[in-house]
């Protein structure tokens, strides 16, 4: 164990990873609504010790009520509409509504008419597009900054 | 009994395996796939009345292909009795839970959104205090109708729609596909064309086990192993970047021939990047050895037995925990897995602790498979014409999680029908079967010691 936090605490030096300047902070709350997988993936390693994001004060977490915005992943399919709607509708004011990923922008390889409601934009109001198939963690992490920048 | 239960009933007896079931685009037949080493063989039957004879009760594996061919395709199963809806989520709790009764038992909802970074699904748990009874798992809330949304595309296009199934098994999906249009097709591929591909598919399972001994980590909140593999699967990705442009390897496999090439110094810097993550990754492992608070919990929780792999058809790695000594690279005579030799934990007790030390043993595989494909550089490479072509191809692939077989149905040089059944679809209801019996604090460990993709369930 202690290897490990020592092999830790010298990957983090290495990758030297900048101190934030911000105070502030973002609760996110995410949502798959027909994503393939490669979002959540990339999302899951925007925590990990080569982006380190909680470092600028952003975190997922559990639920949409704690949220300032629903990053929302995958076109709409038709199954998770209603799903998406409760989790916007739980969420305080104010919100946001970020789209992650070219299939939540529409413009992917999406499925059929009658599986797919179609884009995020089609069922939400959408405030940050984060394009790529799926976004790099580094695409995630600046779009991410922007966001709690222009609150 | 009908000539085709009699059919299927014989192939079982002489030791052919239930692969999958799917209905033809039209919904006027049912194709099973029957699998025995590196050989398969579909049986037809057409569907009568709006139904063919169920195979449930000889091989309960084809439970959610039947279940699924209903919702999808409007085909009876006769003797399958409740046929509860999987993919139809229109009809109410009472149509597709198990009937839990007693004095105390109640339900405990979670999903379809969890609370961490999480694909979308729904699992109702029937507890008493905190004894799970029952689990019932709904899932394809992720359901985009990706294999009807590949029916008439060409051949070559249609890999698309099977690597866009799941992010984490793009290549295996891929790859499947490609063979089976290959087989449809009259093609073989060259050695160069299996070596392309038999690095992109241990590439994939390289960061694909890596991640996930990091979420075992995540699942009893250890922070530190969470976060060491955690940098160990950016490193796969970046190397994935690297060799291909894409952390997922999106693009590389395509129909008929290679989108992959490689040079001498970019296989020596790969070669360098898989030594170095070995070792690390083996360092770390044995941190998580002699972390006794961790290892506490993953002993004789979740357990799958070889006699329920067996009947469940659980396949891949939650199989081999269990002692079953099945993985389709040693019989995979179109990839470069020559000699390749399945392994088995020594203690292989198929709970949580033995699902992931199978994890810990494969990568010493792909390691070593990956150092050796990648001594010389890869140039282009093409399938070659070797058989008979036919209207019906289909494909194996070992993927991080199990078996995953496509099968592609063609009109010339189109799609009339594209079936991917992936190794997380086989192990699914094995997921549900192992957490009964267990503590509902307990789920998340097991959930993560199988790690399944919901996407490629869903398409």
């Amino acid at each position: 164990m202690l290897t490990l936090l020592r092999d830790l605490r010298r990957l983090r030096r290495d990758i030297a990873l900048e101190r934030p300047a911000r105070g502030r902070s973002l609760a996110i709350r995410h949502v798959d609504a027909g994503s393939c997988n490669g979002c959540e993936h990339e999302l899951t390693l925007v925590s990990s010790p080569y982006y380190d994001l909680q470092r600028f004060g952003l975190g997922v977490v559990a639920s949409p009520r704690h949220a300032d915005v629903l990053l929302v992943t995958g076109p709409v399919t038709t199954r998770m509409h209603a799903a998406l709607l409760v989790a916007y509708n739980a969420m305080p004011e104010p919100r946001r509504v970020a789209a992650l990923g070219d299939c939540a922008l529409g413009c992917n390889v999406l499925g059929t008419a009658e599986s797919v409601v179609g884009s995020v934009e089609a069922v939400l109001p959408v405030d940050v597009r984060i394009p790529g198939c799926p976004p790099t963690p580094d695409a995630i992490a600046q779009a991410l900054l922007e966001l709690i920048d222009s609150r | 009994m009908s000539a085709y239960r009699e059919t299927v009933a014989a192939a079982l007896d002489e030791g052919w395996r239930f692969a999958g079931l799917h209905a033809s685009a039209d919904g006027s037949c049912v194709r099973t796939l029957l699998a025995r080493d590196g050989s398969v063989r579909l049986e037809t039957v057409d569907v009568s009345e709006g139904s063919v004879p169920s195979l449930v009760d000889l091989a309960p594996a084809a439970g959610w292909d039947e279940r699924e061919a209903h919702d999808l395709h409007g085909v009876g199963f006769a003797g399958h009795e409740p046929l509860r809806p999987l993919v139809d989520h229109d009809l109410d709790l009472a149509h597709w839970t198990v009937p839990v009764r007693g004095d105390d038992p109640y339900q405990v909802a979670v999903g379809p959104i969890h609370a961490g970074v999480i694909e979308s699904g729904h699992f109702r748990f029937h507890v008493v205090g905190e004894r799970i009874l029952h689990v019932d798992a709904r899932l394809f809330y992720k359901h985009r109708g990706l294999e009807r949304a590949a029916e008439g595309a060409t051949l070559e296009d249609g890999v698309a729609f099977a690597s866009r199934a799941c992010a984490a098994c793009a290549v295996t999906n891929a790859v499947a596909y490609a063979h089976a249009c290959e087989d449809a097709l009259g093609l073989i591929p060259d050695p160069e064309l299996a070596r392309a591909r038999t690095i992109l598919l241990e590439l994939e399972r390289l960061w694909s086990h890596l991640n996930d001994i990091a979420a075992a980590c995540a699942g009893v909140g250890l922070a530190a192993g969470n976060n060491g593999f955690a940098a160990l699967t950016e490193r796969g990705r970046r190397l994935n970047a690297a060799l291909t442009g894409h952390r997922f390897l999106f693009g590389s496999v395509r129909v008929g021939g290679s989108a992959l090439t490689l040079d001498e110094p970019a296989i020596r810097r790969a070669r360098v990047e898989i030594d170095a993550i070995r070792v690390d990754s083996q360092r770390a492992w044995r941190e998580l050895l002699f972390n006794a608070s961790f290892q506490d919990r993953l002993p004789e929780i979740g357990i799958v037995t070889a006699a329920d792999v067996e009947r469940l058809g659980a396949v891949g790695p939650a199989a081999r925990a269990a002692g079953v000594e099945e993985d389709v690279r040693a019989v995979s005579s179109r990839l470069a897995y020559d000699g390749f030799q399945p392994v088995v934990p020594r203690r292989a007790a198929g709970d949580v602790q033995a699902r992931l030390e199978q994890r810990a043993l494969e990568l010493l595989q792909t390691y070593a498979l990956l150092d050796d494909l990648l001594s010389r550089p890869v140039g282009p490479a093409a399938a070659e014409a070797g058989g008979a072509e036919r209207p019906i191809g289909v494909g194996r692939v070992e993927s991080p999680r199990g078996e995953t077989s496509c099968i592609v149905e063609r009109r010339g040089e189109r799609v009339e029908r594209l079936r991917l059944r992936t190794g997380s679809y086989a192990n699914w209801p094995a997921v549900a079967y192992a957490a009964a019996d267990n503590l509902l604090p307990d789920f998340p460990l097991i959930n993560k010691s199988f790690e399944l993709c919901y996407a490629c369930v869903d398409r």
